[in-house]
């Protein structure tokens, strides 16, 4: 349970919001880089944090976030044309650079200077992995860019694809932290999805629904230990880690790769979901990379041509009644991501947490929003930079593992939580 | 059947449909707080001094009658620091596994130095928390609307 004033005070993320300046001190993913593929590739509009940007690619290859409306008269960028380093406005023709610099009206005379004293508001845009970063604070808090392992390794080996929720970013990001509903809602694709299917892990899992669970402070965030019990004596562990603010791994599944998400606000309504898959040894295999694109593990099946989900609010999920009565799926809607989804946003678009009825296995998310709370409070009131930034709290891992009863894993998995170039992650 | 109302499919899930949810008042529940240390005990004082719907808060030592303190909560929860004892924990566990009552554990310094205690309390809490940070007690409490 929140008061509705903390409620708000970590939902509400727009420009001159405490959580927004929160978000303003990381770099977030911005797009999936194939969405600007090549150089002078179309604009693509985009909202996040409750801005309406545009990105785009100039003819030498950088990569530009401006305002996207134009000085003039308030036009949509997104109609103009990418050309000769820098984006033209389609309604009077006047042209931004990559830092949002007016560099040409056509209306003033040649050898006018007019143009010098019109700039928008711009982002700086960096392409890690697969994805485009952005950082939308003040310069002089920037950030180096983010360690994040699954934007490092080579690109064979990793492969990231997006969906639109329609929530609040909070309740997305609180799904990724709550593992206690995975023997439950996920159950079918513990036992079909290519993904996941035939780790020994599955097994502890589905024999023992009623894990215990741990929560340890990170210096990024938390990590959220959820113990079953195996044979002789031992524990199963799976450990689910949170770096501040959006960013959660999924616990592995045998040699199956790592995955985990980045929970991105579009507004307070929306938001985006980036989702990774990587290996950190070898590269992908051509089946695992297929099952990814087709929506399986913990990707979507997107409507083409978009970053919708085919099971979305409007076809109710697709909701399947049979493969719900046959025990495919349990909650009768296809796939990991869209089962998370479709239950997130039924709670509305800003679930009322005054109203919610937490039990102590959702310690995890407690002490989140605490943790949440107190770096949006300590940011606003003393400057103190959130825990996250650094780009050393990025270099981690989950894992799942079995330890002996005696042993701590937030101890004993050490070296299994950190990010390790070239070493392969701890997984049953 | 396809739905014909907007309030009948997935669409519903709007800020203003949301207006149409029962509001119902939510009971608190019955939370017994058992301070397991001394140095638990004075964080627990603390916080049984801020209004609570119904919490209990009790020093729990080995001469404490657990089987009767519990007899009417339905979540126990275990603050300890470095200092737990262990046998008091399990103590309190079994009489809470033979009632059916959640158990949560609260373990209050970093994680090396209350390395011991972590370990006394790990078989008995079914829920578990190594913190640093005092307010993680009231925080969770109001969470759980204890």
């Amino acid at each position: 349970m929140l008061k509705t004033e903390v409620n708000e005070l970590l939902t509400q993320t727009g420009p001159g919001t405490a959580t927004g300046d929160l978000f303003r001190r990381y770099w977030l993913p911005l797009l999936l880089a194939e969405e600007l593929p090549e150089n002078d590739a179309p604009p693509v509009r985009v909202k996040i944090l409750g801005e309406r940007l545009i990105a785009f690619r100039d003819s030498e290859g950088r990569y530009g976030l401006i305002d996207e409306f134009c000085a003039h008269r308030g036009a949509s960028l997104w109609f103009g044309r990418v050309e000769e380093s820098g984006l033209r406005c389609a309604y009077h023709g006047w042209k931004y650079d990559v830092s949002g610099q007016c560099v040409e009206v056509p209306s003033e005379p040649e050898n006018s200077n007019f143009c010098s004293k019109v700039k928008l508001t711009a982002y700086p845009v960096v392409k890690l992995g697969d994805i485009l970063w952005t950082y939308m604070g003040e310069p002089e808090n920037q950030p180096d860019v983010p360690e994040f392992e699954f934007a490092q390794v080579a690109p064979e080996q990793t492969y990231t694809s997006k969906r639109w929720q329609e929530s609040n970013w909070l309740q997305a990001l609180e799904g990724g932290i709550d593992s206690s509903h995975v023997s439950w809602l996920h159950s079918g694709g513990l036992k079909s999805d290519p993904l996941f299917k035939g780790a020994k892990g599955n097994e502890y899992n589905l024999n023992d629904l009623r894990p215990f669970f741990e929560v340890a402070e990170a210096d990024g965030g938390l990590f959220v230990g959820a113990r079953r019990n195996a044979e002789d004596g031992k524990y199963y562990w799976r450990i689910t880690p949170w770096v501040m603010p959006a960013f959660t791994m999924v616990p592995p599944r045998g040699d199956h790769p790592l995955h985990g998400h980045f929970w991105v606000p579009i507004d307070d309504e929306n938001c985006w979901v980036y989702t990774f898959d990587y290996h950190p040894t070898r590269p992908l295999t051509p089946e695992e990379r297929q099952a990814m694109q087709e929506g399986h593990g913990v990707h979507s099946r997107n409507v083409p041509g978009t970053y919708r989900p085919e099971e979305n609010k409007d076809v109710d999920y697709l909701m399947d009644r049979e493969a719900q009565k046959r025990g495919e799926t349990f909650s009768g809607v296809r796939g990991i991501a869209q089962q998370d989804a479709s239950l997130q946003e039924s709670m509305g678009p800003i679930v009322d947490r005054t109203k919610e009825r937490l039990v102590s296995s959702d310690t995890g998310i407690i002490k989140a929003r605490q943790k949440l709370r107190k770096a949006v409070e300590a940011l606003r009131d003393e400057g103190i930079t959130p825990p996250g930034v650094h780009p050393a709290h990025h270099r981690i891992r989950s894992a799942a593992i079995v330890l002996p009863q005696e042993e701590s894993f937030i101890e004993s998995c050490g070296e299994a939580l950190a990010a390790r170039p070239g070493v392969a992650h701890v997984s049953v | 059947m396809r739905p014909i109302l907007s309030n009948s499919c997935a669409q519903a899930a709007t800020a203003e449909e949301a207006r149409f949810r029962i509001d119902r008042p939510i009971g608190g529940r019955a939370a017994l707080v058992f301070a397991l240390d001394d140095a638990a005990a004075a964080v627990v004082d603390r916080v049984a001094a801020r209004p609570w719907s119904g919490a209990r808060f009790v020093r729990a030592t080995a001469d404490t009658a657990i089987a009767e303190e519990v007899a009417d909560a339905d979540l126990a929860i275990m603050i300890a620091t470095g200092d737990a004892d262990g046998d008091v924990a399990s103590t309190i566990a079994r009489a809470c596994m033979e009632r059916g009552i959640m158990t949560a554990g609260l373990i209050l310094g970093s994680r090396f130095e209350v390395a011991a205690a972590v370990s006394a309390l790990r078989p008995y809490a079914r829920n578990l928390m190594v913190t640093e940070d005092e307010d993680d007690v009231a925080e969770v409490l109001t969470a759980l609307r204890a």
